[in-house]
């Protein structure tokens, strides 16, 4: 008796990333991303000028050949000064994202593994989510005093019960998983399996959520700092400059118009990336 | 029922951490009520008043005795009691809120359903592209924009202050500017959110049934598609009023909007402590109470949740 072993192969799954080139939007946000990054990191040898070095001889200039951007009401360059915005924008938004994204994961795993504390960790959530980010953002500001550190407290905060539910729900899912069950059958700790089977299970979901969260941190934390209550003069970051330029709006508006741009492609970027992102790490919606 | 129990350890919540604010700041509330040339007597005597001698627990209880007879403490700088300029700056913040929330929720209601029924056509590709950029844009942004434009350059309309009351021409021409810069961070959410809950719908039995039946198109959607998936666009929209709020304080101070919001950077910026307590406060139950309000009107849109 002879059986015909038909071979399944499973088509071979296009990576993450040639899927997300697919996409012409998610390219340039990707190529915006990157540039971003790489500017902000590079501001120091990039920068033409001192960032702070006033020229009272060259304020309010519009753009020209000198000043590629122009320069601000105290003669600073503004491509510098955006340059160095930038800086500050991304590392206020990647500080209070990190720092409440990893104490969110922390907790929405926690919930989820051990379910004893699942009641009290989500009610905790719950109580965080009933207050919007910008009435952290006051009260942090009123008790710490106007400032980046109140921004990043505020804006981590925030994060932490939006990140605890996405990782709560996704890392229930992979726990019904039977090679969950397999490894805890061969006698794997708690510790060694989160760090080994659910982690690298859950990165996907987590990794989409981070990147649109990104965008709305930036946004909000440029805001906060539009405001007065964040970054504080002479620290250039975009919103505060935004801020500063207004008083110079009819004069010269490019002064504040430039950084409120700067904010604006930048979220962009990421809430499309993170929209392509979801769609080409969400196996549902590949056809 | 679960969401109104849960209000009310929040809303105590808001209480303690209002009151112990007053406590950590360098300021001593019976000096500041005082007055600059009281004498150390009077001082002592408004202390005993307050009760500042007594336990921190005793303390919290008399604040909110106080609290209940509308008594918010009065301003370090310029000696006006709390609960007056918030009653005076409660009502502009509700009327930009309003004026916002009147068009750029029908247009983005409207955005979403004209994108999910045409799913991938042209229309549908720039309503999500409208309504990415709507959730991208820094409300700051839009609103220097419009005033530049409109208000400097072509001095169509006001963009300082509030002019009066909104049914006067005054009142009416002056809010325009801050309620199309509000309700235009608002309008991209909106119509995401009703994409989605629509697309979801369209592909349900019932409306696949209301078709067979030969009904018009126009019927299908408005009345078949539209009208089921309300239920998540209301949700959703109760869950952006956080997102809405924090518009409105950009948008109040951008346009010197005599509000709460503007208030409440004010009185921070200028380290008034008690004022900018009484602030965070009210914004803070005026939060909780419209999250409150939305979970009932579920239930009114969806006879299922009362149910249970």
């Amino acid at each position: 008796m002879s059986t015909t072993v038909t071979e399944i192969v499973a088509p071979a799954r296009p990576g993450t990333l040639k899927l997300l080139l697919r996409e012409p939007a998610a390219a340039v946000a990707l190529a915006i991303v990157v540039l971003v990054i790489l500017a902000a990191l590079l501001a120091p040898w990039l920068a033409p000028y001192d960032p702070f070095e006033t020229d009272l001889m060259a304020v309010m200039q519009p753009p020209d050949d000198k000043y590629l951007l122009g320069t601000d009401g105290q003669g600073r360059d503004m491509l510098s000064r955006m340059l160095f915005g930038l800086r500050v924008t991304l590392a206020m938004g990647a500080l209070s994202l990190g720092i409440g994204g990893a104490i969110g994961v922390a907790m929405g795993f926690a919930a989820a593994y051990y379910r004893r504390v699942d009641g009290l960790l989500m009610r905790l959530a719950d109580i965080m989510l009933s207050f919007p980010a910008i009435l952290f953002g006051l009260a942090i500001a009123a008790i710490f005093g106007p400032g980046v550190t109140a921004v990043v407290i505020a804006l981590a905060v925030a994060t932490v019960p939006l990140m605890a539910r996405i990782a709560r729900s996704t890392a229930l899912v992979v726990l019904g998983q039977d090679y969950i069950e397999a490894a805890r059958a061969q006698g794997m700790g708690d510790a060694r399996l989160i760090w080994r089977h659910l982690m690298p299970n859950c990165a996907s979901p987590i990794l989409v959520f981070a990147t649109l969260r990104f965008g709305q941190v930036i946004l909000l934390g440029s805001a906060l700092s539009f405001l007065g209550l964040g970054a504080q003069p002479p620290i250039a970051e975009l919103g505060a400059m935004a801020a500063q330029g207004r008083t110079f709006l009819f004069f010269a508006p490019h002064i504040s118009v430039i950084p409120a741009i700067g904010i604006f492609v930048v979220v962009l970027a990421f809430n499309v990336l993170g929209d392509a992102l979801r769609d080409a790490l969400d196996p549902r919606l590949r056809v | 029922m679960q969401r109104l129990l849960l209000a009310v350890p929040v809303m105590f919540g808001v209480l303690l951490v209002g009151f112990l604010l007053m406590q950590v700041v360098p300021t001593d509330p019976a000096i500041v009520r005082a007055g600059p040339n009281a004498s150390a007597e009077v001082i002592a005597q408004i202390r005993t008043d307050l009760g500042l001698d007594e336990p921190l627990y005793v303390q919290f209880a008399l604040y909110l005795w106080r609290l209940l007879q509308g008594d918010l403490g009065v301003s370090i700088i310029n000696n006006v009691p709390v609960a007056g300029e918030l009653a005076s700056t409660i009502g502009p913040t509700l009327e930009l809120m309003l004026a916002s929330l009147i068009w750029s929720i029908p247009l983005g209601i409207a955005m979403g359903t004209v994108g999910a029924y045409w799913r991938g056509a042209l229309i549908d590709r720039v309503v999500m592209a409208f309504s990415v950029a709507g959730v991208s844009v820094p409300v700051f942004f839009l609103g220097l924009v419009l005033i530049w434009f409109v208000g400097f350059q072509w001095q169509w309309l006001p963009f300082t202050g509030r002019e009066g009351p909104l049914w006067t021409w005054q009142g009416l021409r002056a809010i325009i500017l801050p309620a199309i810069t509000l309700g235009g961070v608002f309008v991209g959410p909106v119509a995401r959110m009703t994409r989605t809950a629509v697309l979801d719908v369209l592909g349900a039995d019932h409306v696949r049934t209301a078709r067979a039946k030969g009904l018009t198109e126009r019927l299908v959607v408005t009345r078949h598609a539209l009208r089921n998936a309300m239920v998540p666009v209301v949700t959703l929209i109760g869950l952006q009023i956080g997102f809405l709020l924090g518009g409105a304080v950009v948008t109040e101070t951008v346009f010197s909007w005599p509000g709460v919001g503007r208030l409440a950077v004010g009185a921070i910026l200028s380290s008034d402590f008690p004022m900018a307590q009484g602030t965070i406060i009210v914004l803070s139950m005026g939060f909780i109470l419209v999250n409150l309000t939305v979970d009932l009107l579920y239930g009114v849109l969806d006879p299922r949740v009362r149910a249970s």
